[in-house]
């Protein structure tokens, strides 16, 4: 039965997907439909038009299951023989070095910012 | 019928590695490192080309844009949280997505990278739907950026939990922000690893940080 309601609910989410391909007709920036999609679910949520229940569980399977999606795209890095080249492993450990700095860089300063924002709250 | 057996068998493969993980946990078998090695050998030993393949898990990789939708769930619910940290994300996110790019530009001067590979892997922090909108916009080739943002899952995933340590990271704040930033769906997966609090830190981080970027990506390409 839980399947089904999961089922029932990712289908009730790809109304607002669709709802958010129609709106980027409409919007000329550089927005994708899905952060549309996102936002006009969110509106909806606030608004009370929908309730949270006809939503929760679909959401909830589909950002738990995120790293399935994924999957398939990785397989398709054999399309690109030059990552497996020596070009490849500079790219691969460009990507590495950046990423520690940035979620360094990006957790230092969230520690900084909101210890700051306890202080001046006293 | 090529769609149902792609898709089930890669639902199966990824099931098993998460397995296998839970069991050893060693940053090689990571699922997203295992799942795709395992199906590379599993079409190569099959004669299933690689376009064959991404043909039949269609399915699958669309699923990343109810998905991406499916973030305005905890969003909603999470709207006080939001409310009382929004300056702390909001400077946070805005330093992480500036040093993502900044760094990644220095670095591939630093390897000669071409230009094209170069406008490629600048959106590469962000999750996959929206980095390829932003490489679009800015003019590199949305199928590389894809290979780029699935390396920075994969990177980010191992790499991250060990960065937090390092730099000893106690905050569930500070630690969701940063797994959200660095690495985004992946980072955010990991997240809920350590918490609820992080989890909902990290997703916020991944919006924010893809909503940022469309504006840098906007900026760039209105002023260049």
């Amino acid at each position: 039965m839980k399947i089904i309601g999961v089922i029932l609910q990712i289908g009730f989410l790809h109304v607002f997907l669709f709802l958010g391909i129609a709106l980027k007709y409409f919007i000329p920036l550089p927005i994708p439909s899905s952060m549309l999609g996102l936002f006009l679910l969110f509106v909806a949520l606030c608004c009370n038009i929908i309730k949270l229940e006809w939503v929760e569980q679909g959401a909830k399977w589909l950002m738990a299951e995120l790293l399935l999606f994924f999957i398939p795209s990785a397989v398709g890095i054999v399309n690109y023989q030059q990552i497996f080249s020596l070009q490849g492993i500079g790219i691969v450990f460009l990507i590495l070095i950046s990423t520690m700095i940035v979620m360094g860089v990006t957790a230092l300063t969230a520690e900084k910012v909101s210890a700051k924002r306890k202080e001046e709250g006293h | 019928m090529i769609i149902v057996v792609f898709t089930i068998v890669t639902y199966l493969i990824y099931l098993l590695s998460k397995k296998i993980y839970k069991k050893i946990i060693i940053a090689a078998f990571h699922p997203l490192l295992l799942a795709p090695i395992l199906l590379i050998v599993l079409i190569t030993i099959t004669h299933v080309s690689a376009n064959q393949y991404l043909q039949g898990s269609k399915l699958l990789s669309h699923m990343l844009a109810p998905a991406t939708v499916a973030f305005a769930v905890p969003i909603y619910k999470n709207l006080a949280i939001i409310k009382k940290y929004i300056g702390t994300i909001a400077v946070s996110i805005t330093v992480g997505t500036l040093v993502a790019m900044i760094s990644t530009f220095l670095l591939s001067k630093l390897i000669h990278l071409s230009d094209d590979f170069i406008v490629s892997i600048l959106p590469r922090s962000i999750t996959t739907p929206i980095a390829m909108e932003v490489s679009k916009e800015i003019g590199g080739l949305p199928a590389l950026t894809t290979v780029f943002v699935i390396i920075t899952g994969i990177a980010g995933g191992i790499i991250g939990p060990k960065v937090l340590k390092w730099l000893s990271i106690k905050t569930p704040i500070a630690k969701g922000l940063a797994l959200g930033m660095g690495a985004h769906g992946v980072g955010t997966s990991k997240a809920l690893e350590y918490g609820k609090q992080e989890s909902v830190f990290s997703s916020l981080a991944m919006i924010f940080a893809a909503l940022i970027t469309l504006v840098w990506g906007t900026l760039l390409t209105t002023f260049i």
